[in-house]
């Protein structure tokens, strides 16, 4: 084949050109840490992108919405818990008061006490998270209880507050007024839960001295701790299944971002030695390229 | 011996043989970096002898240069005009696909995904605290910030529209001129070829300016043989077609014209005003090939439909984009998903009692988002929802507690609505795609697929064109140290031819001076 001095040139900033695109990918690479910055460099990679940053993201979100299911759930066993204290205190009053040795000042006294116990459990039924009613169902900018113990609102046992903890997960976060006040029924405004009539009845019994309905109270406040661990049972079992979920999310979260990484980040190491090499090429290539371009006769003629 | 100063004629002979191939060869040296230019020889052969009466034979006079021709294998011209017109047209849709691929922006962090996600994760946000006026807000925000992606992408794809349907006008105007120049150059080059020459710079710059207009346009060039001339020679016109119908027909030239359509092309997608390119005289034209069918499949490609050129261009994406925001819209708004009727923003009650609000209308008068009363007294209110004025109800805009979390009024804990909203989110029967994500999934793939094939057609192609450029090089490119070599080869003769006349003079001083005296 003839050769000709164009074809020379022509064909050297080809190759040189080929050489530097080449060079530009790697360096592309190199600086942004990517395999693919747009789709055509590799469109499955790309697809896979998006469907692997949309996991990552929802499952950051599921994690917060697991984080903020445990604090509610935290704060509404610690107020179950309280009243479990209460009732456990009322109880022993009972005992004391129901023996009959007492004088009428210590059952004032006693009475004195069981009226601060319902006030204080009052004031957990209307326990607040975040400024929300915890007890009120659906209704969380409204008190659960009047200062006299009697609901304020109405309560339905089926206002369950729903997070979504998974692409198809989800759970109840919320105890319901009437199911933990009202034994397990639902509230009606302006009666009386479970809790309060025994309260009451306790209460009124003490100021009339009247023994025997002290000594069934001891019998309610039986049954009120069995729905109350019902209930705590309920919430452990909740917290401890938020706990799993959120352990799972962990690891999925590492899982997919790992994936992530191995779809779209590159191997440095790889690619700076990629890098290299090429400049070597380019360097060889300019060398070459300097050295056949520049002879022709016409620099031995003389 | 004959008679006369015989010799002497013989080495002015050669000097003017020496002398002209210099020059050819001088002008080779010139032209070493012109383009398009090939390379001229001059032809030399022995000048016609004289026959000797004495029975000698044939007594050699000389040498004459018969002709300068230029070395040229027209064959691989009309290779390189056929592989070019297919190079210009990838070449033109790489860089497009390119400019596409930035306007969507994916994968990033700034794109369609993350904007979807950062808006259903705020619902996440406000189903945990829906009371919230602050992730109430955040909400109204986010869903701005999705409406608003729709119009920046519309609007970018309708720009680079207009800017596509400019750059076609600009490439049938250079058509044009393409066209206009090389039919004067055929009218120069059939006159100096009447008396037999061969009018080589000409021919060589009549090719160049085909190699361009390859590019641009599907040709066909043709030198077609009219009948004889009076000296013997054949005829050549030359005749340059486009799909078969005469362009540039040796002195007649038929321009091409753009005219703007009156009706668009693509009803839904396309800007108004877009230009239509035909003959001239008014005929229509289906380009087929060259940077010009680039630019229009680019511009009008709809995958066919009304008779779009069957490329994914940009009608294709914004149809696509106009086709999410429907769907999304109805199944967001009304909870309408795959023909089923479920719950949606509207069947839900917001913080203030409100039901009926559509979370997402459209851009209205005085381009400001509609109510959503307004919006649904339109009956065909989806149809009309288009990427670009897609947009946050002016209901939401204007008061954040309408956001419809509840499913009962008077109960602000209440997310039984938005929990729905929020699981739409993975709900694979949106579109046939699947979920919205799965659909701009799709749309990605879509354009990373169309975009790879552009650039590799383009590598392949322009490898192609190396190639065929590679061999009219070798073929027509000037070698330095050839013509090196030749000049010294004629700078000897040239010499010698000199000595010669010397050599004569030398003689015919001894035979006038000395003989006799």
């Amino acid at each position: 084949m003839r050769i000709t001095n164009s074809m020379l040139v022509n064909n050297m900033i080809s190759n040189l050109g080929k050489n530097l695109s080449r060079m530009e990918s790697y360096q592309q690479k190199l600086a942004t840490g990517k395999k693919i910055s747009v789709p055509s460099d590799d469109p499955v990679v790309a697809a896979r992108a998006l469907k692997l940053r949309t996991d990552v993201s929802q499952i950051e979100q599921y994690k917060k919405n697991v984080k903020d299911a445990m604090s509610w759930l935290e704060v509404t066993e610690s107020a179950i818990a309280d009243v479990g204290d209460i009732l456990q205190r009322a109880r022993e009053l009972a005992v004391q008061a129901s023996n009959g040795a007492t004088t009428p000042e210590d059952t004032k006294k006693i009475c004195e006490e069981v009226k601060q116990l319902k006030t204080q459990l009052v004031n957990l039924g209307n326990a607040t998270y975040a400024g929300r009613q915890i007890f009120s169902g659906f209704k969380t900018n409204q008190k659960l209880l009047n200062d006299d113990g009697s609901f304020a609102i109405d309560v339905d046992n089926t206002e369950g507050i729903i997070y979504q903890i998974g692409v198809a997960d989800s759970i109840n976060i919320n105890v319901t007024g009437g199911d933990f006040f009202n034994s397990g029924n639902t509230a009606t405004t302006g009666t009386f839960g479970t809790i309060f009539e025994d309260m009451n009845n306790f209460i009124t019994a003490l100021d009339s001295g009247d023994y025997a309905v002290i000594d069934e109270t001891i019998g309610k406040i039986d049954l009120q701790q069995n729905n109350l661990l019902r209930i705590r049972a309920d919430i452990g079992a909740r917290y401890n299944r938020l706990e799993l979920t959120n352990n799972r999310l962990g690891n999925d979260g590492l899982n997919f971002t790992k994936l992530m990484s191995e779809n779209e980040d590159i191997d440095q190491a790889e690619n700076i030695m990629l890098l290299k090499s090429e400049e070597n090429v380019y360097r060889a290539s300019l060398a070459g390229g300097a050295r056949i371009i520049q002879p022709s006769l016409v620099d031995f003629l003389r | 011996m004959n008679p006369g100063f015989f010799g002497l004629e013989i080495a002015v002979r050669g000097l003017y043989t020496a002398q002209r191939n210099l020059d050819v060869i001088n002008h080779n040296v010139n032209n070493i970096n012109t383009p398009g230019y090939s390379r001229q020889i001059a032809n030399q052969s022995a000048s016609r002898p004289v026959a000797l009466f004495n029975g000698t034979g044939m007594l050699g006079t000389g040498s004459d240069v018969t002709g300068i021709n230029r070395i040229r294998d027209e064959y691989l011209d009309f290779k390189y005009w056929s592989e070019n017109t297919t190079y210009g047209e990838w070449e033109c849709k790489r860089a497009l696909m390119a400019d596409l691929e930035a306007t969507f922006n994916e994968p990033s962090n700034s794109g369609f995904s993350t904007m979807l996600d950062e808006f259903f994760n705020s619902l996440q946000e406000l189903a945990k605290d829906p009371g919230s006026e602050a992730v109430r807000a955040l909400v109204k925000e986010r869903g701005i910030t999705l409406a608003k992606y729709f119009n920046n992408m519309a609007t970018h794809m309708e720009e680079l529209q207009v800017d596509l349907n400019h750059q076609i006008n600009t490439k049938v105007n250079r058509i044009n001129s393409l066209g206009s120049q090389i039919q004067q150059l055929n009218k120069q080059i059939y006159r100096s070829e009447l008396d037999g020459n061969v009018a080589n710079d000409l021919r060589d710059q009549r090719t160049l300016l085909i190699d361009e207009l390859s590019k641009l346009v599907n040709v066909d060039v043709h030198e077609v043989v009219a009948g004889k001339l009076p000296n013997g020679k054949e005829d050549k016109r030359m005749l340059i077609t486009i799909n078969g119908k005469p362009f540039v027909d040796h002195y007649d030239l038929t321009k091409l014209a753009v005219k703007q359509r009156a009706d668009k092309l693509n009803p839904d997608e396309d800007v108004v005003n877009l230009y239509e390119v035909m003959w001239e005289d008014g005929n229509s034209i289906q380009i087929r090939g060259g940077e010009l069918k680039g630019l229009l499949d680019v511009r009008d490609g709809n995958e066919g439909e009304n008779g779009s050129p069957l490329y994914k261009g940009i009608p294709f994406y914004i149809k696509k984009l106009n086709q999410f925001v429907r769907v999304f819209a109805q199944a967001f708004n009304e909870g309408i998903i795959g023909g089923v009727d479920m719950e949606g923003h509207a069947d839900g009650i917001g913080a203030d009692n409100s039901t009926e609000i559509r979370f997402f209308t459209m851009l209205g008068t005085g381009n400001l988002p509609m109510s959503s009363s307004d919006f649904i007294s339109n009956p065909d209110c989806y149809n009309e929802l288009t990427a670009k004025n897609f947009c946050v109800s002016s209901d939401i805009i204007n008061d954040i507690s309408k956001i419809a979390t509840s499913d009962t009024p008077d109960q602000i804990g209440n997310i039984e609505n938005i929990n729905k909203l929020i699981k739409m989110r993975n709900n694979t029967h949106m579109f046939t795609e699947g979920a919205p994500e799965d659909f701009m999934k799709s749309i990605v793939s879509t354009l990373g697929i169309d975009s790879q094939q552009a650039v590799r057609m383009s590598a392949n192609q322009n490898a192609m064109i190396r190639q065929v450029e590679n061999q009219r090089l070798s073929e027509s490119g000037v070698s330095m140290d050839e013509e090196m070599a030749n000049m010294v080869k004629h700078q000897q003769a040239y010499n010698a031819a000199a000595i010669m006349i010397n050599t004569m003079s030398e003689i015919y001083d001894i035979l006038i001076n000395r003989v006799g005296l």
